[in-house]
């Protein structure tokens, strides 16, 4: 019998979505025999209680989740995330520099660094991707931090903006698509397919409301894994394999039946009712990767 | 070995600044000095451009993040056996207070704040210490009780220029976590010194005396060879 420990933060309860795919969690893995327990950062000292670690707040270098990855990781202890993938997939720059230098197939991009941001440079690059283009901070997560810019007055206000953080920014070529595909992956294996469509008149999955803080999101459809395209399943896991083998999301564009990588994400939503309609064993095969 | 630097060495070895070598495809042990290594900074991405091209390099990006996490720094450090306190990942002021006695210090775990440390000597200065670094409860803090007092100084290569006691720690944490230039937060009580936390040197702050350290740090590594770096 495991012992589980689930980090959480208080916002994982917030969304019904959510709360209901951590009780599906916790439901799989008591029937499965093992003990799964909730930790917030109020009870990190019982860390070393437990068997392993399973991450669902969001991950960050610079967040508690990072610390309990690396304490976990320490300790000796299973972890999902583990800190190397959260280190991977939280910088986008990392993730790209990757891909590049692997032949992963992805968006074009370059990077911008904070000493080149100049006239000369912006227009280099709109010759280069057209108008618009994507900024992305390294930082990126749930869509945000991700901005579509079609002039120099405004590549400049936004890159200003994601240069406070980062020294250096991701800039892509703009490719629009009704959908992109979202494959999760564990341990070198294609745990799920979904497409993330795009809301009407926007350009991504979750676009801000204009003037409020909250977020509209395209509806998700889910696939059974055996029916995604081969190729797709291929590229996702190709692009996986550089990273680790832990639990992941890739996010895939599709173009004439070529696909391009648009990021991996370590610690991918998994909403009830969403990610798992159509691949059930999701909670069971993530609660036996944590307990073998 | 290739030496890339923000700071002006001025040696007879040439130099690469960080932006070129961030453009180029160079392969070759890489040895990165820079006065700021934090997550996101330049010379965090000297490292991880290294790392990518398959280089060996010093320091490396899990180092970086690592050290300048102050729970994990703790924990590597304390268990290669370099002394220091006990601490507790929170953002409630009351579990610190259950924890450990006045006075406490408190360190930012936040994607925002990388200034120092806040001490706090009661429990008003304590609530107003977690409020500010927990970016109003956010994110949590890392405390640690105080029972001396707290010396900053600043290690080159790990050495430095203080109390016996706290060069060894200097020395301790270069070995473990290899980050060439830093600032060291040290506790002294009585006879022992305890490892607090780790934060980056403002340029400005580097004397004739610290370049001229880190100069013939640099030389000593170039003539050497990279067996002196591990």
């Amino acid at each position: 019998m495991g012992n589980i420990a689930c980090f959480v933060e208080r916002y994982n309860f917030t969304d019904p979505r959510e709360v209901g795919a951590l009780q599906n969690f916790k439901l799989t893995a008591e029937g499965m025999g093992h003990r799964f327990n909730f930790v917030f950062r109020e009870n990190l000292a019982e860390l070393p209680k437990h068997d392993a670690v399973f991450i669902r707040a969001t991950t960050d270098p610079l967040y508690t989740a990072y610390v309990v990855s690396k304490t976990a990781w320490e300790l000796g202890l299973k972890v999902v995330d583990d800190p190397k993938s959260i280190q991977v997939c939280g910088n986008k720059v990392h993730l790209y520099e990757l891909f590049k230098r692997h032949d992963v197939p992805h968006i074009p991009t370059i990077f911008l660094n904070k000493d080149e941001f100049h006239h000369k440079k912006i227009l280099e690059i709109f010759n280069a991707f057209g108008r618009p283009v994507v900024l992305k901070a390294p930082y990126t997560s749930f869509s945000r931090y991700v901005e579509k810019v079609a002039c120099e007055t405004s590549f400049r206000e936004v890159a200003k903006r994601f240069f406070r953080r980062s020294d250096i920014l991701v800039v892509q070529k703009f490719m629009p698509t009704a959908f992109d595909w979202r494959v999760g992956v564990l341990n070198n294996e294609v745990l799920y397919v979904c497409k993330y469509m795009v809301p009407k008149g926007r350009w991504k999955h979750g676009v801000k409301r204009r003037g409020k803080p909250t977020f509209v999101w395209g509806r998700t459809v889910s696939l059974k894994r055996e029916n995604a395209p081969e190729k797709l399943k291929e590229t996702a896991l190709k692009a996986c394999a550089l990273i680790g083998n832990g639990l992941y999301g890739v996010d895939i564009k599709e173009f004439d039946g070529n696909f391009v990588v648009v990021e991996v994400n370590d610690n991918p939503s998994i909403y009830a009712g969403y990610e798992d309609l159509r691949n059930k064993d999701i909670y069971s095969k993530i609660i036996a990767y944590l307990t073998n | 070995m290739l030496v890339v630097s923000n700071i002006d060495l001025a040696l007879e070895t040439p130099i690469m600044k960080p932006s070129a070598f961030l453009e180029s495809s160079i392969k070759d042990f890489t040895l990165n000095i820079n006065n700021d290594y934090r997550y996101l900074k330049t010379g965090y991405y000297v490292s991880l451009h290294a790392e990518v091209l398959g280089n060996r390099v010093i320091p490396s990006t899990e180092n970086i993040v690592d050290a300048y996490r102050t729970p994990i720094l703790l924990l590597r450090a304390s268990k290669a056996g370099i002394t220091t306190m006990p601490f507790v990942v929170t953002d409630s002021a009351k579990q610190i207070m259950s924890n450990f006695d006045f006075p406490t210090v408190i360190f930012a775990v936040n994607p925002f704040s990388f200034e120092g440390f806040r001490i706090a000597k009661n429990r008003s200065s304590l609530y107003k210490a977690v409020k500010s670094l927990s970016m109003n409860y956010k994110f949590a803090v890392c405390a640690q009780p105080l029972l001396g007092e707290i010396i900053s100084f600043k290690s080159i290569f790990g050495r430095c220029e203080v109390k016996e006691q706290a060069q060894k720690i200097a020395e301790e944490v270069y070995n473990i976590f290899r980050i060439p230039l830093c600032k060291l937060h040290v506790q002294l009580a009585g006879e022992r010194a305890f490892l607090s936390g780790l934060q980056q040197i403002r340029k400005d702050e580097l004397t004739q005396l610290d370049l001229q350290l880190l100069r013939r740090e640099v030389s000593r590594l170039l003539r050497d060879g990279e067996r002196l770096v591990g």
